[in-house]
């Protein structure tokens, strides 16, 4: 049983059947899911929700799938009050909703790859596919394991060896493609066109899309069936944020939360940041951009849901910033010293950001705020190598051990805000 | 009715296959739509063009229903597609 209606344009209204298709055929704009709110009125309730699966299935009477064929684990991360942040930033209210450990590859990546891949099972494909250069490519790579599907990956040939080897274990097909970004991405156009696969974020991306609203949803049960009132959240196709917002008014429109007027904040590196260009120019169209920052997995130039991202900013009253290169290594090792989390440089950029629009007064200090932790750390250990004082070496003599400690003594500090 | 703007590929086949300079004929039967090059390598036997068609929803996919009638392909242009 599902309370999908089908499938409506996000431009011109115009509406198809739940098929696998992304652009609307009257005017090409990006269809969307669109399902039956009233019908859901009285039973779609906070405690049908949370009799449900501990993973993101839980709310699958909000998503576009029948029956859940991966992700049985997935979801359901931490939501953690960050109190050292709270300290050294003076707000009243942080929280972190934390995707470094989300399982089974530790990004958020498996939500919006877990109901692309059921979608796909469920319209009969035996293949799914995506062109990625790390978490995606890795989520959907094992997910395919899971729902008993084929699986290819295109990749940039040129692509660091850490990266490959995190989704070749998986046993996918991966093509190395050569030339550059323009062409890989032309390609993989082509591929999608010609090869009948679900590729998981074209093709199927109205579904897939829709996996990413239980971020915003679980950030909502777990706060106590409370909205915060500030999120901050990443921007790179503009996937997440619009749909952390869409899984809040949802809630609000079913009246499993109260509407507090949630703000939305995007964060996107200074070396790849068209969107935040075009908050800030007041200007709807986004720019492409060549990008150029060590925050790989947030490098889009050019964003298929830019314009999105931009609407909900504006609808919501919220803001969008950017943070340099050095202030997302800074932001990575700060929220490792204060809360004990080791995110990637797209949860750097993130924290950053958040610390920016703080200090600029745009988020009160005094209001609830959330910040979304997308990725997890491990994977991108050259991002911090050089930021880290490698350890000294003593011989095993106990007064060597003592110079250390008594030097410890004389230097030891607080964390402080590089950022400031 | 609303105006849309859309980037398109337009792919030519072979000169023996479109004589015709289809692209003159549409602007003459959709006056209305304004039509940019946005790119464009044009060979012997095969280009390739994008192109930004604007005006109301009616009238641009009337142009481009006419194109490829006439024997063009025409397929919108994708943002990125590589994720990271
Ligand atoms: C770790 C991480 N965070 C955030 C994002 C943001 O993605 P989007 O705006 O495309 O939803 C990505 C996407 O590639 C990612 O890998
Ligand atoms: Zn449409």
């Amino acid at each position: 049983m599902t309370y999908v209606k089908g499938l409506k344009c996000k431009e011109c209204g115009h509406r198809v059947p739940a098929t696998p298709v992304h652009v609307c055929e009257q005017c090409f704009g990006p269809y969307e899911v669109e399902y039956d709110y009233e019908a859901m009125k009285g039973k779609v309730t906070r405690e049908s929700i949370a009799a449900g699966p501990h993973s993101l299935w839980r709310y699958k009477d909000l998503l576009p799938v029948d029956v859940p064929r991966t992700g049985f684990n997935s979801g359901m991360t931490p939501l953690r009050r960050a109190p050292n942040l709270e300290k050294l930033l003076g707000c009243r209210e942080i929280w972190i909703k934390d995707d470094s450990c989300n399982y089974p590859t530790y990004s958020y990546k498996e939500r919006v790859v877990s109901v692309s891949i059921s979608k796909a099972v469920e319209f009969g494909f035996d293949t799914v596919g995506c062109a990625s250069t790390g978490n995606l490519a890795n989520s959907t790579a094992a997910h395919a394991v899971t729902a008993g599907v084929k699986c290819f990956v295109m990749i940039p040939h040129d692509l660091e060896q850490g990266k490959v080897l995190g989704s070749l274990i998986f046993g996918p097909t991966m093509v190395r493609i050569k030339g550059n970004y323009d062409d890989v991405n032309r390609l993989c156009t082509e591929i999608a066109d010609k090869y009948g696969w679900a590729i998981v974020n074209v093709n199927l991306r109205p579904y897939y899309t829709e996996g990413a609203k239980t971020f915003g949803f679980e950030i909502a049960e777990q706060l106590g069936w409370k909205l915060p009132q500030h999120t901050i959240s990443p921007t790179a196709g503009g996937t997440i944020l619009p749909k952390i917002y869409k899984g809040y008014q949802e809630f609000i429109e079913l009246g499993l939360v109260e509407d507090n007027k949630p703000k939305m904040y995007s964060a996107q590196a200074a070396g790849c940041n068209p969107v935040v260009t075009a908050i800030h120019k007041g200007s709807d169209i986004i720019e492409p951009q060549k990008p150029n920052t060590i925050a790989k997995s947030i490098a889009i130039g050019n964003p298929a849901d830019g314009y999105y991202v931009y609407n909900v900013i504006k609808d919501s009253g919220g803001w969008g910033e950017s943070a340099t290169d050095a202030e997302i290594v800074d932001a990575i090792r700060l929220l490792g010293k204060t809360e004990g989390i080791w995110t990637e440089p797209a949860g750097g950029t993130t924290l950053a950001v958040a610390i920016k629009l703080i200090q600029q007064g745009r988020i009160p200090k005094d209001e609830s705020i959330c910040i979304c932790i997308t990725g997890n750390g491990l994977k991108t250990l050259e991002t911090v190598q050089d930021a880290l004082p490698y350890p000294e070496v003593i011989n095993a003599k106990l007064n060597e051990f003592d110079a250390i400690i008594d030097r410890l003594g004389e230097t030891k500090s607080e964390p402080e805000l590089a950022t400031v | 009715m609303a105006k849309i703007s859309r980037k398109f590929w337009f792919t030519f086949p072979t000169k023996t296959q479109v004589q015709r300079p289809v692209i003159w004929e549409m602007s003459r039967k959709f006056p209305e739509v304004v039509f940019d090059i946005r790119q464009a390598s044009v060979q012997d036997e095969i280009g390739i063009m994008a192109v930004l068609l604007e005006g109301e929803a009616e009238q641009v996919r009337g142009a481009v229903e006419y194109c490829r009638v006439a024997g063009l392909q025409v397929d919108p242009i994708e943002k990125t597609v590589i994720e990271g």
